[in-house]
């Protein structure tokens, strides 16, 4: 007879404890905003320059704006597990943008990820690593939002997360969980390296691609102070973003000279930037002083050798090259890499400077996980533009070769010359080929225009 | 803050979220492995082009280790692929010739070899004879490639034979595969050589040269043919010719610059444009040609011809 009474109980109590959460969810995140007294001068020339200039170091527009659409419109679809999430319109326009944003509402939206309304953001937007930045770099982004930013009238999309997952108050729990309030805390007094470190940590928010994400999706780590996993890679969208840490397919075989030459221009002599760190380079890093630039290399490269991983590879001698020349090809991989490959990679594996990027020795490559490769060959995807080199090569897609060929031929450039890497099977292959035809189009997934009448209007500026 | 968690305790949230991402990566089966998606053209008798009477399938290097002869087929294609590098006294330019046969003579409007072994013996306007095979690779080396012919029944020769052979897969000899090996170019337009130079600096000269000296890999081996200049192509070649450069340009060059197509190729230039930057780089110095005495012995006489 009593236990029949149990599971009322039981309902009538989870009833109550949903209805405090909730309620205390609505009021979590006035914990977290804050009103300031700095006055804006949103009209100041200076103050929206320096903007301009912050607003590059945290690009915004890379999430903020589509392939066709009009810069900073929003609109942009963030795959997660559940559905789509859209990226909103953060134009000055009244009706559909921020265009009635205080300066308080849009710091407690950037820094604190509370919107006007005190409604909590998806943390897909990066301000656990905002929150860093002073009210001051703040403001200049404010001036510069509200008097440089052309305002677009576009209504934002309706996130596409089932009922329950799109309730929004469960996300002042997260952030009291995972974005606890945190100042920048300088690793040393060096003022280089602090300056780099605050770039990394802060605006350029590098760890929201290459920080791995906990069982919240919350980075498992916000600064190298936190866990040495910090900047260790992690996969998103499709792609690998490697570990940039110290370890030999971190960043140990790279050099700040090399480091400055791929921020600054997407590319050096043995590689290129591709997929989202592509965007990265056009959107933000290449509009970086050369100091800025020189401050994320430096401090980058203090990183220790991520946890559990080799700090260094074994030597192997290349045997690939001489077998090429040979025409010794003594597995299917090599017959494959010789008919598609070959042209632009070389026998070698060293590719051509500045057009073709190197295989061999390519840390993207040889990296433990194979998404990267996986990805742009079946997708192909090109280079970033800048203004210092002429023209931005593009890899074609292999999607009309097999999934089992394409298996071969991506283990087959990781593991020759002196690259190793563990093998991929063709599950990979169907599983990666599955995921891109969800995946959306960003700009550097397609082709340059290099028509003529592009060049002359600018296209390629 | 901390009465909050005492409400909601860390283990409650990790729980509820663990099961919602456990249950968005169950339940999805990854569908069958992809086959090859392989180019389908039809094929047709030489008389009436509008009959379809069979498919021609290209084939993948792969399918080479079937062949009886397969060592041979192999070795043909890496000549074509390598020219210079492995026939070094028969090459004088820097030259392979899979320079200009697009992605080893697979691609049409890119020169390709596929209807090659049955479209020769044919009598060429250039020769005023009937030519073979063996004769038309000749003249590439002669001309294309600056440099001298092979023995027509050298193992080299007999390979590259044995190649093309092998991508014509059996198209009976009095069929061929319905593709053009060159795209049309308004012959019509009359070149602008000053907007050709721009073109060439903007989007052939990083690979090119900017001298037209062309790019060679870190061995030493050439990636981008020279397109001027003493280890370029000499007048002979039909790359010599603004028109037959043009339509070659439109649509295979740059390399690298698209997401399709198997060298990402082709189909940036206008037709303007294309002839205003192949009259840029054809009239640029090149060797001569001792053999043009030869050529069109019956008169007609392109328009775009260097002699």
């Amino acid at each position: 007879m009593k236990n029949k009474k149990w599971p009322l109980i039981i309902l009538i109590v989870g009833i109550i404890g949903l209805v405090i959460a909730f309620i205390i969810g609505q009021l979590l995140p006035n914990m977290r905003t804050s009103t300031s007294n700095i006055e804006v001068d949103i009209t100041d020339p200076a103050l929206i320059k320096k903007g301009a200039y912050i607003a590059r170091t945290a690009d915004c527009v890379a999430c903020h704006t589509t392939l066709d659409g009009e810069t900073y419109a929003g609109g942009l679809p963030m795959l997660t597990p559940l559905g789509a999430i859209y990226s909103t319109n953060i134009t000055p326009d009244k009706d559909t943008g921020i265009g009635n944003y205080s300066f308080d509402d849009f710091k407690n939206a950037v820094k604190h990820g509370v919107r006007r309304d005190n409604k909590a953001l998806y943390p897909a937007m990066p301000y656990p690593s905002y929150q860093l930045m002073p009210d001051e770099d703040v403001a200049a982004m404010y001036a510069f939002f509200m008097s440089d930013v052309k305002p677009v009238q576009q209504a934002n999309l309706k996130n596409e997360l089932p009922p329950v997952a799109n309730w929004r108050w469960p996300l002042a729990y997260w952030q009291v969980l995972f974005d606890r309030k945190r100042e920048f805390v300088p690793e040393t007094d060096d003022a280089l390296l602090t300056r780099g470190q605050y770039l990394i940590e802060g605006p350029g928010h590098c760890g929201s691609c290459h920080t791995s994400r906990g069982i919240g999706f919350q980075e498992v780590a916000l600064s190298n102070a936190d866990s040495n996993k910090y900047l260790s890679g992690a996969v998103i969208d499709g792609w690998r973003a490697k570990s940039i840490r110290g370890e030999h397919r971190g960043l140990g075989t790279w050099t700040v000279a090399e480091l400055n030459d791929f921020f600054k221009t997407g590319r050096t002599d043995t590689t290129a930037a591709f997929g989202a760190m592509a965007e990265v380079v056009e959107h933000s890093t290449q509009y970086m002083t050369d100091d800025d630039i020189n401050a994320m290399s430096s401090y980058l490269k203090t990183l220790s050798p991520a946890p559990n991983k080799e700090e260094t590879l074994p030597n192997k001698a290349d045997t690939t090259t001489q077998k090429l020349l040979d025409g010794n090809y003594d597995s299917r991989g090599a017959t494959l890499y010789a008919e598609y490959c070959q042209v632009c990679h070389r026998a070698d594996g060293q590719g051509v400077a500045r057009i073709f990027p190197a295989l061999d020795g390519n840390s993207a490559v040889y990296s433990k996980n194979a998404d990267s490769v996986l990805q742009i060959t079946l997708s192909g995807g090109r280079m970033p533009k800048t203004p210092y080199d002429r023209m931005a090569f593009t890899m074609p897609e292999f999607s009309n070769l097999s999934d089992a060929d394409v298996a071969e031929v991506v283990n087959y450039v990781r593991n020759s010359w002196t690259n190793q890497a563990p093998k991929i099977d063709v599950n990979d292959v169907v599983k990666m080929r599955a995921f891109l035809a969800k995946k959306p189009k960003t700009s550097t997934d397609i082709a340059p225009d290099l028509s003529i009448d592009a060049a002359e209007k600018g296209a390629n500026q | 803050m901390t009465h909050l968690l005492f409400i909601l305790p860390r283990a409650t949230v990790y729980a509820v979220l663990g099961v919602i991402s456990i249950s968005t990566v169950s339940g999805c089966s990854n569908p069958a492995p992809a086959e090859r998606n392989a180019p389908e053209f039809n094929t047709v008798t030489a008389d009436d082009a509008n009959e379809d009477i069979g498919t021609y399938i290209l084939p993948q290097d792969t399918a080479i280790l079937y062949e009886p002869n397969a060592e041979e087929i192999f070795y043909g294609k890496r000549l074509l692929n390598e020219t210079k590098r492995l026939l070094p006294e028969h090459v004088g330019a820097q030259m392979n010739c899979n320079s200009c046969h697009i992605s080893q003579g697979k691609v049409p409007l890119g020169d390709p070899y596929i209807n090659s072994y049955n479209t020769y013996p044919r009598v060429m306007p250039r020769a005023g004879k009937e030519i073979d095979l063996e004769a038309r690779i000749n003249g590439c080396f002669q001309r294309s490639m600056n440099g001298k012919p092979l023995d027509r029944e050298s193992p080299e020769m007999q390979a590259m034979m044995a190649y093309m052979k092998w991508l014509s897969q059996n198209t009976p000899k009095e069929h061929k595969v319905d593709i053009k090996n060159a795209g049309a170019v308004d012959t019509s337009l009359t070149p602008d050589p000053i907007r050709g130079e721009q073109i060439y600096q903007a989007q052939c000269a990083t690979c090119h040269g900017d001298n037209g000296e062309g790019l060679k890999d870190s061995r030493g081996d050439i990636v981008f043919p020279p397109l001027w200049g003493d280890e370029s192509f000499n007048i002979g070649a039909g790359m010599a010719r603004t028109y037959k450069a043009a339509a070659f340009i439109k649509y295979n060059m740059p390399m690298g610059i698209q997401t399709k197509g198997l060298w990402g190729h082709g189909n940036v230039l206008s037709d303007q444009d294309a002839v205003d930057v192949a009259h840029f780089f054809t009239h640029q110095p090149r060797p001569d040609f001792a053999g043009k005495v030869n050529d069109w012995p019956s008169g007609k006489k392109p328009k775009d011809a260097r002699y």
